[in-house]
């Protein structure tokens, strides 16, 4: 049985044929909620009144009483939880939570996609470096590896960290007082040329374990990361040329660790 | 419950800002650690690592060329025609070694750590291929590596410190890790073929031997010369080689593990 608060109705003037509808302290409104018509109960006392506060400059009013939830679009997320007296509002958070992450979607299936291709390299995708395309490979890894059995979240992440050091301690020590290679895009590219593992981790699911398939495909994906990683990091970050080679072997060993993750 | 449809007219007209908004956020909120460790990799790397060894970038001046002609000369130490001296040119008034690029005797650091990469990442795959690979196995490989590196300084340094005779520890630090490249060598031969190890270990430790007294010859001549400790020096040279023997046994040996 619920609890009884004594809170007075909550009337709301509603537009749509002047039936008002009365929100009792037992319901729970999310259902009968109609965002457009609502006006908020108080407006919060302004202490810098000559400051325009932007989170309450969203006309609601004009927004229309359709399916979509595009109308609360405010810059902030805060002046709307101060705004409702309401419910959380969880998936009205949820549309600028991914932005305000600075997760772009979009990007990372880009650059995903430029992986996937591995004869073509496409450098200017991936010179803003991010880390969330990463770690969302990193998570499809384990959860790959989960499925085999085998529990490696931990390890995964651990050894993504010290193999981009590696890599950093490598290239700029090799591409001397000029290299500018930083551990941030390290670490991006890192994890985003980990996609050939990732996707070799989900194709040694099917084939049977301990055969020559698997050390096949292992070697074909390995090559592939290889070839990918050394291209990004010598077009990315300058001299980084005349050492292609070493840099490709210090990228080989780092795959091949991986690697060994998913064949054994 | 409805679910939201977002609308992408919407969507896209705010996510450029948020995009940058967002990611300045997370960039600004890593602080004084943002702009060290994400700012000017190599300056960072320059000032604060030289401060304790000896100037690490001497020894990562590399290429190709260099890097296949030394590991032919680590490998197949007889064959080496030329001389073992490290070229000298004057330097600011001072004799100063030229870099690898032009000196195939000079000592490098790339490819030790190369080498030791090599050496975990085979040995990785030899115990998988024994059945006994597990993520931990392969961290105690690592850190049974690092001890036999440092085990192997240590041989050296004790050698030229009973001597009199100083060096720069990258220097020894760069001695000591070729001897991974003969490792890795062993334990690549063992995985293709079993036999192969009671003849190729032999050879691989004699071969390090040779190079690391060749090596450690021209370091102690390379100063002012002094004749009475002959005998000494080349007893402990002797020793050196003859080290080699146990600790690759006992660093290549999967079969205890």
């Amino acid at each position: 049985m619920a609890k009884e608060f004594n809170v007075p109705p909550v009337v709301f003037p509603s537009s749509t044929g002047g039936n008002t509808s009365t929100i009792g302290p037992n319901q729970t409104g999310t259902h009968q909620r109609r965002i457009p018509t609502f006006t908020p109960p108080f407006q919060p006392s302004n202490p810098n009144p000559t400051q325009h506060l932007p989170f309450m400059s969203f006309d609601v009013g004009s927004a229309t009483a359709s399916s979509s939830f595009s109308a609360p679009v405010f810059s902030t997320g805060n002046g709307y939880s101060t705004g409702m007296g309401g419910g959380p509002g969880s998936f009205e958070d949820e549309l600028p939570l991914l932005e305000e992450l600075g997760i772009n979607t979009r990007q990372i299936w880009r650059k995903m996609r430029s992986i996937l291709n591995p004869l073509k390299v496409n450098p200017n995708l991936h010179a803003d470096a991010d880390l969330s395309g990463p770690f969302l490979f990193l998570m499809a890894f384990g959860l790959f590896q989960l499925l085999a059995g085998k529990l490696h979240f931990g390890i995964i992440l651990g050894w993504v960290v010290v193999a981009a050091l590696f890599l950093y301690v490598v290239f700029n020590m090799l591409a001397g007082r000029d290299g500018n290679l930083d551990l941030y895009r390290c670490v991006s590219l890192v994890g985003y040329c980990m996609l050939p593992i990732v996707i070799f981790s989900a194709l040694a699911l099917f084939v049977p374990q301990g055969g020559v398939a698997v050390f096949i495909l292992g070697a074909i994906f390995v090559i592939w990361a290889t070839r990918v990683c050394t291209r990004l990091v010598v077009e990315l970050a300058s001299c980084g040329d005349e050492h292609r080679g070493l840099i490709a072997y210090a990228c080989f060993l780092i795959y091949t660790l991986f690697s060994l993750l998913v064949i054994f | 419950m409805r679910i939201p449809s977002s609308n992408p007219q919407a969507q896209q007209s705010f996510a450029n800002p948020f995009n940058g908004a967002g990611s300045g956020i997370i960039r600004s909120g890593l602080g004084a650690y943002g702009e060290r460790f994400l700012g000017s990799s190599s300056e960072f790397m320059q000032s604060n690592v030289s401060k304790y060894f000896s100037d690490p970038q001497y020894y990562f001046q590399v290429n190709d060329h260099y890097v296949w002609n030394k590991l032919k000369v680590v490998l197949f130490p007889f064959l080496h025609r030329g001389h073992w001296t490290r070229i000298a040119e004057p330097v600011g008034g001072s004799l100063a070694y030229k870099p690898p690029i032009h000196d195939i005797n000079a000592p490098d650091l790339y490819i030790p750590l190369m080498a030791f990469g090599s050496y975990v990442v085979i040995t990785g795959f030899s115990l998988g291929l024994f059945g006994k690979f597990s993520p931990e196995a392969l961290s105690l490989q690592f850190t049974k590596g690092l001890a036999g590196w440092l085990m192997q300084i240590i041989l050296l340094k004790g050698f030229l410190y009973s001597l009199g005779r100083e060096s720069p520890l990258l220097d020894i630090v760069s001695y000591a890790g070729y001897a991974f490249t003969g490792m890795s060598i062993a334990v690549m031969a063992k995985i293709f073929w079993s036999y192969s190890y009671y003849f190729i270990m032999p050879w691989v430790c004699l071969c390090t031997g040779v190079f690391l007294v060749k090596t450690m010859r021209r370091v102690l001549f390379s100063g002012p010369r002094s004749y009475e400790h002959a005998s000494r020096c080349h007893y402990l040279l002797l020793f050196i080689a003859a080290a080699q023997f146990p600790l690759f046994f006992w660093l290549c040996n999967m079969s205890n593990t």
